[in-house]
């Protein structure tokens, strides 16, 4: 095999002119489907991801987003269809050969080689010397915030440090697109919010694109344009943040990205994309999301922060007062209705200090969402 | 011993206390106390007392005639004094050879020929060659094995690796004498397809060249060699090959500059084993050679005991040879930066 045949030339340019030096690709999954053996883990996916984008798959655990990177990384060659990256068939170009660089779940960095070793280790690789190889190491170490500890082993570093020295390892290469896969998921709470911003900026600064894996939402809808919620093997919606969390297209989707009150029942009319829906509550009417048809089974979900209290809208439920959950700036009220349970969130002040037993529910047509049967995200 | 007893009650670990002692006793302090002990000292050479004894003898033969002839009572009573003074020597002699004396000295060590000298320093580099050629042939197995996963790893290990070790040594070498023999299975083959004529003893002499040894040895240790690399490549995250490769590197680069590394204790513990076991080995150079082929330095200590009896001898030689492959280990650990500590993990 021919081992430099595909490997790129890294550029002359120092840190400063990195973000302009390194140019993001677009990424394209054409039809691709792969599997194990008899179990398919991604089913047919279509997929254009933009170049210079931050762009995060999302979905639950084993639903197939390791297998996709690595498809996209060339570790793994895809049973049908074809990845293009920056217009250019990868098909038979392997991972040393593709402009796109991987950060692994676990790091994977050298730990008997130095921090600048190992930021130097894919410089080394294409053959230039030391003396260069480890001042560039020095710059990407300062883009990362850690010139001081190029000399350390990664067993000295704190968590959040070895994944700025793996973020570095992979800049050093010059990539166009980064694969991430759930690159935080080791750190605490504190230091992943920390590094969600820092990964956010470092995206910026560089200018190629991120393709960030993850089954956290908060990180999803954080930190980048677009998302793509994936579920079993199949990518349910791609969309911005809001429309994820406004418009969701699938109940997987309604159901994995924040909470939802789901209601299940029957479609009694339909009118343009009106739906009412005979539920345990009563007539239910919503806007329709996907085919349905008069007398189908239907779910409808309403968030929690859209429902109100009082009887001022085109739904409106008596409920009775579970109980009171205070999360600080808002309320989390648990009522219970005709054996369903609502979770109404509404702002923290003196309205919802002494609620009666007894209350109404209520909420707009717009905020329920009815969609056909379909799976939901817990169960 | 203080902590022991805090932490499992005093019987018991009196009793570990005990069994550690008798451990190093009975494993260490004992054999190799007696073999250095018998290295130390030898046996009075009986050839020059022996002579004198048969001197003496002579002389007594001489006196005894002459006081045969003798007339006169005063000279003939000289004479038998003369005779009973001899005699009284050469017992004292005879029961000197009969129990001579201990020597200590260094002797034994300083002794050594200069042929057994050179067989020696040619076992040493004989050992350090089949241990390169071990690793050699090793690491490659040790690699697919230990990066091999689920039933496919179980296969390979049990019908490479077990099966033939399930057999005596001895068979293992004998069945190798038999392949390489003279009218041996590849000679046979070769015959067949006529490259070689075996009715004119027109065979490949194969047992004849050091290497034939080598192959036996190597076959016969590869196990030590390849388990301790299995053990340590085991233990190397996936991740880092593949992260490498991702990163651009060859696969050379890849095993120098990561598996390598990781596998160096186990590349250390095998060589050490590989080298003692080869460097010490006395069947397999016996049975390969059959006096063919140059002896191993082994097989001169065997035959130090039990062909010229000199166990002394034996011993001296048996402590150089340990004093070598000490001295190998501490090189090997030095080499490869490994401590007692990476290699007990
Ligand atoms: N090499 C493989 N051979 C067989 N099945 C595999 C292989 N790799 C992954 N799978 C299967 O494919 C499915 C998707 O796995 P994948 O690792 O992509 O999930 P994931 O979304 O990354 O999960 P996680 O969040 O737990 O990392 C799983 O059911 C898994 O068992
Ligand atoms: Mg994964």
């Amino acid at each position: 095999m021919a081992w430099t045949a595909g490997i790129r030339p890294v550029g002359t340019t120092n840190i400063v002119a990195y973000g302009s030096s390194m140019r993001g690709k677009d990424v394209r999954l054409d039809k691709v489907s792969i599997r194990f053996g008899d179990s398919t883990a991604v089913q047919p996916t279509d997929l254009a991801i933009h170049a210079g984008e931050f762009f995060s798959i999302l979905g639950p655990s084993g639903c197939g987003k390791t297998t996709i990177l690595r498809t996209i990384s060339g570790f793994i060659e895809p049973t049908d269809g074809r990845v293009l990256i920056g217009g250019e068939d990868m098909v038979g170009k392997g991972p040393n050969e593709r402009p796109t660089a991987l950060i692994f779940q676990n790091l994977a960095l050298f730990p008997l080689m130095s921090v600048a070793e190992n930021v130097a280790f894919g410089l080394e690789a294409r053959g230039i010397g030391k003396a260069q190889r480890l001042k560039r190491a020095q710059e990407l170490l300062e883009l990362v915030a850690l010139d001081q500890y190029g000399d350390k082993k990664p067993a000295d570093l704190s968590g959040g440090q070895r994944q700025r020295v793996a973020i570095a390892r992979a800049l050093a290469v010059e990539p166009s697109v980064l694969l991430l896969d759930e690159p935080l998921s080791a750190l605490d709470l504190k230091l992943r919010q920390h590094m969600r911003t820092e990964l956010r900026s470092i995206q910026k600064r560089v200018g190629i694109t991120f393709i960030y894996i993850t089954h956290d939402q908060g990180e999803a809808l954080a930190m980048s344009d677009r998302v793509a919620v994936m579920s079993r093997g199949r990518l349910e919606q791609v969309a911005d943040a809001d429309t994820l969390y406004a418009e969701p297209a699938t109940p997987f989707v309604a159901t994995f990205v924040g909470e939802q009150n789901v209601l299940r029942g029957r479609i009694t009319t339909l009118a343009d994309d009106v739906a009412s829906v005979e539920t345990p509550i009563g007539l239910v009417t919503g806007r329709a999301k996907g085919a349905l048809k008069v007398g189908d089974e239907a779910l409808v979900m309403v968030r929690p922060e859209r429902i109100s209290l009082g009887a001022s809208n085109a739904n409106t439920v008596p409920a009775r007062l579970v109980s009171r959950n205070l999360e600080g700036p808002s309320v989390n009220l648990l009522c219970a209705a005709a054996g369903q349970n609502f979770t109404v969130t509404v702002p923290n002040g003196p309205a919802v200090r002494d609620l009666p037993e007894e209350l109404n529910l209520s909420f707009g047509l717009a905020d329920a969402l009815v969609y056909p049967m379909g799976a939901l995200a817990h169960g | 011993m203080g902590s022991l007893a805090r932490a499992y009650g005093r019987p018991l670990a009196l009793t570990l206390t005990a069994i550690l002692v008798l451990w190093i006793l009975a494993l260490i302090l004992v054999p190799l106390g007696a073999m250095v002990q018998q290295s130390l000292w030898w046996k009075d050479s009986a050839g020059d007392l022996s002579l004198t004894i048969d001197r003496l003898y002579n002389d007594i033969a001489t006196l005894q005639l002459d006081a045969g002839n003798a007339t006169d009572a005063a000279k003939k009573a000289a004479l038998d004094a003369e005779i009973a003074t001899k005699q009284g020597e050469a017992t004292a002699l005879e029961a000197q050879e009969l129990n001579p004396g201990k020597q200590w000295g260094l002797d034994n060590f300083t002794r050594m020929s200069s042929l057994h000298l050179y067989i020696f320093v040619r076992t040493i580099l004989y050992a350090l060659m089949v241990t390169a050629l071990a690793l050699i042939v090793c690491y490659p197995v040790a690699y697919v094995v230990a990066l091999a996963s689920g039933p496919r790893k179980a296969i390979i290990l049990t019908v490479a690796l077990i099966v033939p070790y399930a057999i005596n040594e001895l068979l293992r070498v004998y069945a190798w004498l038999m392949i390489l023999d003279y009218r041996g299975v590849i000679n046979g083959v070769l015959g067949w397809f006529g490259v070689v004529d075996l009715d004119n003893r027109g065979w490949i002499p194969f047992l004849e060249n050091p290497s034939a040894v080598f192959l036996a040895m190597i076959y016969t240790y590869v196990l030590f060699m390849v388990f301790p690399i299995v053990n340590t490549l085991e233990t190397l995250d996936r991740n880092q090959i593949e992260a490498a490769r991702d990163l651009g590197a060859s696969t050379a680069r890849i095993h120098r500059r990561v598996i390598i590394p990781h596998a160096k204790p186990g590349i250390a513990v095998g060589c050490i084993m590989t080298f003692m076991l080869s460097a010490g080995s006395y069947s397999v150079p016996a049975i390969m050679t059959r006096g063919q082929g140059g002896d191993w330095f082994s097989q001169l200590v065997y035959r130090q005991f039990f062909e010229s009896n000199n166990w002394n001898m034996g011993s001296a030689y048996a402590v150089s040879l340990l004093v070598v492959c000490t001295a190998f280990i501490l090189l090997m650990m030095r080499f490869f930066g490994v401590g007692l500590r990476d290699i007990a993990k």
